[in-house]
């Protein structure tokens, strides 16, 4: 069979085809700023240190020299770096900012000075949604815990029991894991449940992201 | 002609149980063929028989099929893929150009399947049927990769039952062949047991040395097995898969007794499955 010689051809040609490649993710958002650290009411006289965190064009964080602001320094006067004092009843607005050639980022938080520094239980309430053809949704309650976060999904959530390695993570790019938190395997596919998710501040992403690892495709999200 | 026939069947494997219709090989005779299958898919079905983008995949198999008739009645089949490649690109930021998820690769061989089929009717019977019982045995490998999630076989044993019938006949003067078959897959590791059906319809040209085939494939799941509620997994390989394909072979004898094939199959539907076609080409020779 001297045409059976280039089946090692046709083999080898074949072959080069099998070679890994590269798929493109589109992952580019809008740079961001925030500040992480919050407090409702600062005392008389006591001083709170506010932290930000800066996010570059991919959700990931990015060390940048950012400044603070008050717009009523009489109330509540604070330093480039962020260090903050109660000075009179009142409130008012705190900003953090960091601009360059190309970028402009501003975050704000509105704070009162009363008798004693304090802070409430920061609460975040949404839905996941499913952004394939899976079935994926339900109400979620994120909140904040002595030692970190708790995901809590409603008794109408529901996911497709049809998808293999279904993955939920906490991201600050809503299409990619990159830099995300791995909150662990989906095991509860309908009802309610919870996951309590440790040493994450409240502030530290911004959606919830379920992510299916054999395929490595997004499956749906929701926003924090 | 019922001989060329069922050599044509079982060039046209795919997506059969076992292939050759409901001719047996006669004794002595055989029909040994190596091919080259492969598919590369960026997307697949859903559970809802809708498509959805995945990270681009790609299955190559590298296989030596044979049947060999120990009597005019029994014949004795193998589907052996004996090198198997998977792989999954890397996955890269369009805005930074980085690797998000290195892309991985597995080698090894697939799942032998054996079986035995046994002519329910005498040789030269105007309606032959068939019956052909296999097993599949996880000789590849079904946690391949860093996430488990590349394999060269599924990691369970099945065992199957099909029947054939088929009719050979004249078609504008040209050697014909209608065939169709029905069977059942018995799967374990709680994996989901399969209906499977299909119907074929050959055509031989150039004085038989051409034919030409186009067939329907069907699998359906009865969906009785483990669901990812039940079990936790990264394998790449999903339970209750389902599909319906359409595929076209041409086959070619290049000598009296050797030829080449070419194949093109892919799902019009499916659950759980790759929604893309897939080809396959290789070199056959026919014991007749």
């Amino acid at each position: 069979m001297k045409y059976a010689k280039i089946y090692p051809i046709a083999f080898l040609l074949i072959m080069m085809n099998s070679c890994i490649q590269d798929d493109f993710i589109e992952d580019t958002i809008d740079p961001e700023i925030r500040i992480t650290s919050i407090v409702d009411t600062i005392g008389f006289n006591d001083n709170f240190q506010f932290e930000y965190v800066y996010l570059d064009n991919t959700g990931q964080i990015e060390e940048v020299d950012a400044v603070f602001s008050s717009s009523n320094s009489d109330i509540i006067p604070i330093t480039l770096d962020g260090l903050a004092s109660g000075l009179e009843s009142g409130e008012a607005t705190l900003y953090v900012s960091y601009d360059n050639d190309e970028i402009n980022v501003v975050d704000s938080i509105l704070v009162s000075v009363g008798a004693n520094t304090s802070t409430s239980v920061q609460v975040s309430n949404g839905e996941i949604q499913t952004t394939s053809s899976y079935q994926l949704e339900g109400d979620f309650e994120f909140r904040e815990t002595t030692d970190g976060v708790v995901l809590e999904l409603g008794e109408n959530y529901i996911a497709s029991t049809a998808l293999p390695g279904l993955y939920v993570y906490l991201s600050n790019n809503k299409t990619s894991i990159a830099n995300a938190h791995e909150i662990g395997a989906v095991e509860v596919f309908s009802g309610a449940h919870q996951y309590e998710i440790a040493n994450v501040n409240f502030d530290d992403f911004s959606y919830i992201v379920y992510f299916c690892k054999p395929f490595n495709v997004k499956v749906g999200d929701g926003d924090l | 002609m019922k001989k060329t026939i069922t050599t044509i069947l079982l060039i046209f494997s795919i997506s059969a149980l076992f292939a050759g219709g409901p001719w047996p090989q006669p004794k002595g005779k055989g029909y040994f063929k190596l091919s080259e299958w492969w598919t590369v898919f960026d997307k697949h079905y859903t559970d809802t028989g809708l498509t959805d983008p995945n990270l681009t995949t790609g299955i190559f198999n590298t296989t030596i099929y044979g049947e060999y008739g120990i009597t005019d009645r029994f014949t004795a089949v193998v589907n052996a893929p004996i090198f198997s490649r998977t792989y999954m690109n890397n996955l890269k930021s369009i805005t930074t150009q980085e690797v998000i998820i290195p892309g991985e690769s597995l080698n090894g061989i697939g799942d032998l399947d054996v079986a035995i089929k046994f002519g329910l009717t005498k040789p030269g019977s105007s309606i032959p049927l068939s019956i052909t019982a296999g097993v599949g045995i996880p000789t590849g490998n079904s946690n391949g990769g860093t996430l488990g999630n590349l394999q060269t076989g599924d990691g369970e044993f099945n065992q199957s039952i099909q029947l054939d019938a088929g009719k050979s006949f004249k078609l504008i003067n040209q050697a014909a062949y209608l065939s169709s078959y029905v069977g059942l897959n018995n799967r374990t590791n709680s994996f989901s047991e399969e209906f499977r059906y299909g119907i074929e319809l050959g055509l031989g040209l150039l004085n038989q040395k051409l034919w030409v085939s186009t067939k329907l494939n069907a699998i359906k799941s009865f969906k009785n097995g483990a669901t990812a509620e039940t079990v936790t997994s990264t394998s790449i390989f999903a339970n209750n898969s389902e599909f319906t394909s359409i595929a076209l072979d041409v086959n070619f004898y290049v000598t009296k007794r050797t030829g080449v094939s070419f194949s093109y199959a892919t799902a019009i539907n499916g659950e759980i499955i790759a929604a893309a076609p897939a080809y396959s080409i290789g070199v056959f020779y026919d014991m007749k």
